[in-house]
């Protein structure tokens, strides 16, 4: 395939994630909803189910009412939409993290609002770097392989999670590899670039990868189009189709990303150390840092945003913030001050999934490239 | 979560009665903080829910910013502060206690009462929410001082497991040992066990003070309980906190037999109140329920500062049983067993705009309670700390609907 019949095939599947879950239960496959920001995707694939990311979607939001106040996030809000009006029927389970408040009660109303889908919680610790943390962790995924097994009647294997953390890492390196080869080709768009880390979460990995690579080889060989003003993006999720299109109007070029949905799960490899596989990926979560979901007194996660910006030669920051994403609001001013102290500018824009009039954020992003 | 303020007296209180005594407990932790800072000692900010039983077996004066927080909105500064932090950059959607507490941290100083010493460190402990993590690690990073945290996850079981005991059990140690070496005190296993004796003691009492509730008229305004929690929160393990809450026992049996209470109307309905204070509106939602003979006779506070524990392994499962770090359905039952206990005829739910994770499944939540206990749930939107988020007018529309219904489930009965 060509670049364009590559990016069109990542478009494909981010824009129609049922066809992709039909595609694999006709296929004989499970398939197991996991919602963010991270969970072991690795034990899932190990045991012969297909990951599948349920982050919620662009929707208009009735039943969810029901169970959320308002002021709960709209990627929880529109998961939970999406469950109770049986957009995910054929899935197995769902696995549920507990790394935010509203994630920890999604997984208490979805028992009741989406009966048919078992709740599978990952508690995971926020202490999560000494000895206790880690074997914490290790608990928590063996009570995920636990419900797995009653779930989908699969069984777990240590050696198969050793072949499906090869997938994993490989899945890995080549996101990140990506991310540098787009940079140097301003003539994929934003909504491209978005398309091919979202589709990454309707995949199996090692499909995913194919792709991926396939496109880093054809870009290799394509001439790079003309240059856009770099920036580096930041967030839950940056996928709405509204706001790439801003981006890719205003002339912007996405080079680099701290956004949850997207480079920041790839970031971390599952480690040679452990004495099994399954151990080896408790320390996979130990070694995992800079995001706003996870434990850092440092602050580390402000700092990195500047400096990745700096490294990328992105000339600004946009912080997409999701309405009431508290994680993300926390980090926020300091996210701004690190990028203040490094001389680099800073914009944000609050979105949410119900967002149908984009005009603020395109007067916002407007300003913020004039400034550039 | 949970806090407390003293509200201006209007007549000076017999020294001798509970409220005195439990006023003067909580205003003597600002005083002793300040005294210890005062001295060079170091002091710190702690989460409501932290053990407070590490820093009273070590002797380490701290203060609670939630029950700063409060205070502070209930004498009318939150909003002043709340704006404050959003001119920081901190979004208007975040915890309003946080807000606050951050905009001090920031200025060392609010427009009203209670000012707090500057903290050495922060005690964190996230079993009542991830919020506390993200507004600690800002106070750490921002004061440039070091953070503990004692992780204690939302469980998703109705029963705590070994794994997540012998997690929170290390960890106790790991921040026992590391505020040893920062502040140079000394952990004593018989003082720890002093203070926890201390500490079943005084939640004893509190558990038969609230079950007073049982008696019809109630000997007490649940209002009160929103009052004297601030001691169960902060100073269970202080001897003078158990002599206050026997006393306070003492008092509602006393005027369970004398046909007494502290609820100063007719007792017509008897309602449990869901969710945090709405601290700035604290009279404007207390004389909404006196008004109409609504007497709120319990909430989950009488339950959730039951800390009655036999060692060190139960106290750290008591940890983990805090109110916002239960499944739905243990949560549920707690308050079906409060409602039918105390003979409740509504609950009024307060879907706090601070707290997402005490409002995140309260109404699936309260649905079930109503129909476990027969009774009417309607809820009213506010926030505990920022006075913008709440309509009166919206509110008592809402307290007058519960009434009528419960007025008409009266007369059917
Ligand atoms: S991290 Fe933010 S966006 Fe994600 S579920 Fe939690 S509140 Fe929502
Ligand atoms: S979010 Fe809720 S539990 Fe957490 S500090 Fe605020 S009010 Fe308390």
């Amino acid at each position: 395939m060509n670049v364009q019949e590559l990016l069109n095939r990542f478009r494909e599947v981010a824009a129609c994630p049922r066809a992709q879950m039909e595609n694999y239960l006709k296929s004989g496959k499970k398939v197991v909803l996991t919602a963010p920001v991270y969970t072991p995707e690795e034990i899932i694939h190990s045991m012969g189910a297909v990951p599948f990311g349920a982050w919620g979607a662009d929707i208009e939001l009735n039943e969810s009412k029901k169970y959320f106040p308002a002021f709960i996030c709209s990627i929880m809000q529109s998961l939970l939409e999406i469950g109770i009006k049986g957009g995910y029927r054929g899935a197995s389970a769902i696995v549920i993290p507990s790394l935010c408040d509203s994630l920890k009660v999604i997984g208490q109303n979805w028992k009741y609002a989406v009966p048919s889908i078992p709740f599978i919680p990952m508690t995971y610790p926020q202490n999560r770097k000494p000895d206790f943390g880690v074997a914490f962790t290790k608990a928590g995924y063996e009570r995920v392989i636990s419900d797995l097994g009653k779930a989908t009647g699969l069984t777990f294997d240590d050696a198969a999670l050793g072949s499906s953390i090869e997938v994993y890492n490989a899945h890995n390196a080549a996101m990140r590899e990506l991310v540098g080869v787009l940079a140097a080709h301003p003539e994929v768009t934003n909504a491209q670039r978005s398309d091919i880390f979202k589709s990454a979460f309707f995949m199996l990995k090692e499909e995913h990868t194919e792709l991926v690579r396939a496109l880093i080889d054809a870009l290799g060989a394509a001439e790079a189009g003309p240059a856009k003003t770099p920036i580096m993006t930041t967030g839950i999720i940056a996928d709405a189709a509204g706001l790439t299109g801003i981006l890719d109007d205003c002339g912007l070029q996405i080079v680099c990303d701290d956004v949850a949905a997207e480079s920041r799960q790839y970031a971390t490899d599952t480690p040679a150390e452990g004495e099994t596989n399954l151990d080896r990926l408790a320390l996979k979560f130990r070694n995992m840092d800079n995001c706003s979901v996870l434990y850092d007194q440092e602050k580390n996660r402000c700092k990195k945003i500047a400096a990745d910006a700096k490294a990328a030669g992105a000339k600004g920051v946009l912080v997409i913030l999701t309405k009431f994403c508290d994680p993300e609001e926390f980090d926020y001013p300091l996210i701004k001050k690190a990028c203040d102290a490094e001389g680099i500018p800073v914009t944000v824009i609050e979105v949410d999934r119900q967002m149908v009039n984009y005009e603020q954020a395109r007067t916002a992003i407007e300003t913020f490239r004039d400034i550039l | 979560m949970a806090e407390t303020t003293t509200k201006p007296r209007r007549q000076p209180p017999d020294p001798n009665s509970a409220k005195y005594k439990l006023g003067k407990i909580a205003d003597d932790a600002y005083a002793s903080a300040a005294a210890a800072k005062a001295r060079g000692e170091m002091i710190g900010w702690c989460a409501s829910n932290f053990p407070v039983e590490i820093p009273e077996t070590l002797g380490l004066a701290v203060v609670y910013p939630e029950n700063q927080a409060a205070g502070i909105a209930a004498r009318g500064g939150g909003v002043t502060m709340c704006e404050e932090a959003e001119s920081e950059g901190y979004s208007n959607d975040i915890c309003a206690y946080a807000r606050i507490s951050l905009a001090y941290a920031k200025l060392k100083e609010a427009p009203v009462e209670p000012n707090v010493p500057m903290p050495d460190f922060v005690l964190c402990c996230n079993n009542i929410c991830n919020c506390m993590i993200k507004w600690y690690e800002n106070l750490s990073k921002e004061l440039n001082i070091p953070m503990f945290i004692i992780d204690i996850p939302f469980n998703p079981d109705y029963e705590v497991s070994e794994a997540q005991i012998a997690y929170v059990r290390a960890q106790f140690w790991d921040v026992i040992h590391g505020l040893e070496k920062l502040t140079g005190k000394k952990w004593s296993d018989e003082k720890y066990k002093e203070v926890m004796e201390i500490s079943g003691r005084t939640s004893r009492a509190w558990l038969a003070a609230t079950a007073c509730a049982k008696y019809t008229p109630s000997p007490f305004n649940g209002f009160d309980l929103l009052n004297h929690m601030a001691v169960m929160v902060t100073a269970r393990g202080k001897k003078e906190a158990a002599e206050a809450m026997e006393i306070l026992l003492k008092e509602y049996e006393q005027n369970h037999v004398e046909g007494k209470s502290t609820f100063r109307a007719e007792e017509k309905y008897r309602i449990m109140f869901e969710g945090i204070a709405c601290w700035p509106w604290l009279r404007v939602t207390s004389t909404g329920l006196k008004g109409r003979g609504i007497n709120m006779v319990t909430t989950i506070y009488a339950d959730a500062f039951g800390f009655v524990y036999k060692d060190f392994d139960d106290m750290c499962r008591a940890y983990c049983n805090v109110p916002n770090a239960i499944n739905l359905e243990h949560a549920r039952d707690k308050r079906v067993k409060l409602c039918k206990d105390n003979s409740v005829e509504g609950l009024l739910v307060h879907t706090n705009r601070s707290c997402k994770l005490w409002s995140g499944f309260m109404p699936e939540m309260s649905r079930q309670i109503g129909e476990a206990c027969d009774i009417p749930v309607v809820s009213f939107d506010g926030d505990q700390a920022d006075a913008r988020n709440f309509s009166e007018a919206q509110y008592d529309t809402r307290v007058q609907g519960l009434t009528e219904i419960m007025d008409t489930r009266k007369e059917a009965k």
